[in-house]
């Protein structure tokens, strides 16, 4: 136990208000400046968008950072694989390079199935990857840091065999996925608050909406469920909740599982906002995905959507003509937040034991 | 031996640039920060070579470019780097564990943007025509260069490892607060080793620059600090030589596969083109699989010392040591 004297809690009793308030007068600058910038309503729109699938593609990092205190490198090669499952079950062939060129699945999905689909068939390879490259190693009690390069290893693998298999093409899913749809609505101009009327791609809605239902559902799973419970007991200590009952490989396959469902339809989310780029299509997605978690606290899943909205949204208001060092937008801020927030946006600050 | 050099020169010469790599990134790591910053620096290398040799020292043809001035280049790199190293290390040392190599990759990829969108570093076409001091196709003479570095490295380090600053570095990796309390400064060391590491990749950086006559944001990224960490792990991480031989194995196991393997008489022509189209699959799997089995590299401090322990104990005192089976105890 220690004493704390009454000058220092006073102390500490105002540096909570002043950083309270400090934060909250940060907030509501920021939204008069989105609210009053030319073509502010609309870059957030397009920042939530696209910040939606970032906060997924987050939460497949942070649940099993969360249980393991380890990043799973190979997340981007899951999310790849994703991409790649989805566009195969619709009945796309196979281009004309790699082993498989020109072949198809002799049967096509509709591309809601074919997207729940890729998201299970990547989810199947995030229980692979556990079993080949985190089990071993954590049965050895092995250090953390030789179970990230061995997740690395496995990413090296498995973006080079898609690009054995499948050729380093460029793939886009069919047009219209989900049938006839306008290919963008106009919400007009609220009232003349903008300048310009509003215009949003229908697909940026359907991925909006998509990402949001997916957070929602694994909200409701980890809270709302006994396997969920289950889930934040091992996240809170492992070998306790082992000696409990509770099997502790069994939750970890099911994190594994869940995690590589989560980035599965990411991918398949952005290879609908662009294309699939070939096998390396993860690889920045997966670096991104790194600075979201940091921004939002390790491990901390509302923390992993925050911060993929949030970079969405500071993505979508560089200027257009700087629009070239968007890519570094998100690295400069989780360089930042581990200079000044290291314990993340939601995150309290990590009591250093000995 | 003329056909070798013709086949292999530029792979060997590659080899000694990432053990230089290695070193860079291993530095940091004995004194116990996982710094993936090397990249950065050796990029930066790169980009110091290549302006001072297209802009400044310019007026030499085509292989007479004087060696020296390459060694100065390298001397400058090294001192360039030397410079990010302590703007970005002071501030980013205080992070600990995961958050540093983080901190690191986003130093690295915001060089990267930058240098991607610079005119006066060439944008996405980079800078070309650096000038090369040697005539040759092979690349092998830059052995004239690279191994020196690579040697001057290791005796660095060797002599690093014995010396008081490399024991303050070992006593901060074991346990940072014991180390602080003994006197040793963290946050002085942790810079000091920061900072060393860079200076080897900015040397690294600026050779490879010359080496492969152009420079630009492709050479110093995400994937290149993968591929030094997997160096440092595969090779070892405990001793200087560990991410020296990391480095050559792993630079030359792609290579070998490729020439000598795949190309082997009476191989199954199903097999032999996997092992050329999939031969970066077989380097993944080689990389989890290596971590498996041999956790602390294939190089460690034990490999020599216990060989002589095993020669000195004698047959019999071996025989008469009892043997405990897991039921009795």
């Amino acid at each position: 136990m220690k004493l704390v004297d009454q000058s220092s809690q006073q102390y500490r009793r105002l540096w909570w208000f002043a950083s309270r308030g400090f934060a909250a007068v940060a907030i509501v600058l920021l939204i008069t400046a989105i609210l009053t910038a030319p073509s502010g309503l609309q870059n957030l729109f397009n920042g939530l968008a696209i910040g939606g699938v970032y906060a997924i593609f987050a939460l497949g990092y942070t649940l099993i950072f969360s249980i393991l205190r380890i990043i799973n490198f190979a997340h981007g090669a899951i999310f790849t694989l994703g991409a790649y499952f989805t566009y195969f079950l619709t009945g796309a062939a196979v281009g004309f390079n790699g082993l498989l060129a020109n072949q198809r699945l002799p049967f096509e999905l509709p591309f809601p199935v074919a997207m729940i689909g890729g998201g299970l068939l990547a989810g199947l390879c995030g229980i692979l990857i556990e079993r080949v490259a985190f089990r071993p190693l954590r049965n050895k009690g092995a250090d953390p840091l030789l179970t990230l390069v061995s997740s690395l290893g496995v990413a090296v693998a498995i973006v080079n065999i898609i690009q054995l298999l499948v050729g380093a093409e460029i793939y886009s899913y069919p047009r219209n996925p989900f049938g006839e749809m306008p290919a963008a609505l106009n919400l007009g101009t609220f009232g003349g608050l903008t300048q310009r009327p509003i215009i949003i791609r229908t697909i940026q809605v359907i991925i909006f909406a998509v990402s949001m239902v997916t957070v929602v559902l694994l909200t409701y799973f980890i809270n709302g469920t006994k396997t969920g419970k289950a889930l934040r007991a091992v996240a809170e200590d492992a070998t306790t909740s082992s000696l409990l009952g509770i099997n502790t490989n069994f939750l970890i396959l099911v994190t594994f599982f869940i995690s590589g469902l989560v980035g599965g339809i990411a991918g398949t989310l952005v290879g609908l906002s662009v294309n699939v780029s070939g096998p390396y299509f993860g690889i920045n997605f997966g670096l991104k995905g790194l600075a979201v978690i940091v921004l939002g606290g390790l491990g901390d899943i509302p923390g992993a959507v925050v911060g993929g909205l949030v970079i969405g949204v500071a993505e979508a208001f560089v200027p257009s003509e700087y629009v070239a060092y968007k890519e570094a937008i998100a690295f400069v801020v989780l360089f930042l937040v581990l200079l000044l927030r290291p314990q993340g946006l939601l995150g309290r600050a990590a009591v250093q034991k000995v | 031996m003329e056909g070798f050099f013709s086949t292999y020169g530029s792979a060997i010469v590659q080899m000694a640039l990432a053990g230089v790599l290695a070193l860079s990134l291993y530095l940091p790591l004995m004194a116990g920060q996982l710094s993936l910053a090397s990249p950065g620096f050796y990029a930066v290398g790169g980009y110091v070579a290549a302006l001072l040799s297209t802009q400044v020292f310019t007026g030499f043809p085509n292989g007479s470019y004087p060696i020296l001035l390459v060694v100065l280049e390298m001397v400058v790199a090294g001192a360039i780097s030397a410079l990010f190293a302590l703007i970005i290390g002071i501030p980013s040392l205080r992070l600990r564990g995961i958050y540093l190599a983080l901190a690191t990759i986003a130093f690295v990829e915001v060089l990267r943007v930058f240098a991607l969108n610079q005119p006066w570093l060439g944008g996405a076409v980079g800078i070309y025509n650096i000038p090369q001091p040697f005539f040759s196709a092979t690349r092998v003479e830059y052995l004239l260069l690279a191994l020196p570095l690579l040697i001057g490295a290791m005796l660095f380090v060797a002599r690093l490892e014995r010396s008081r600053i490399g024991r303050a570095f070992v006593a901060l990796r074991e346990d940072e607060l014991a180390a602080s309390a003994m006197g040793v400064r963290p946050t002085y060391y942790k810079v000091l080793a920061f900072t060393m590491g860079a200076v080897l990749a900015g040397m690294a950086g600026a050779l490879n620059a010359h080496i492969l006559n152009t420079w630009n944001a492709r050479q110093g990224t995400f994937d290149l600090a993968i591929l030094i960490l997997a160096y440092v792990l595969v090779g070892g991480s405990r001793t200087f030589l560990g991410p020296v031989i990391g480095g050559a194995f792993l630079v030359a196991l792609p290579e070998i596969i490729l020439r000598e393997v795949a190309g082997a008489p009476g191989l199954n022509p199903a097999i032999a083109t996997f092992l050329r189209d999939g031969r970066l699959i077989l380097f993944g799997v080689l990389i989890a699989v290596s971590v498996f089995f041999f956790p602390y590299g294939l190089i460690t401090p034990n490999l020599f010392k216990r060989r002589k322990k095993t020669k000195a104990l004698p047959v019999e005192a071996a025989k008469a040591t009892p043997k405990v089976s897991r039921g009795e105890l």
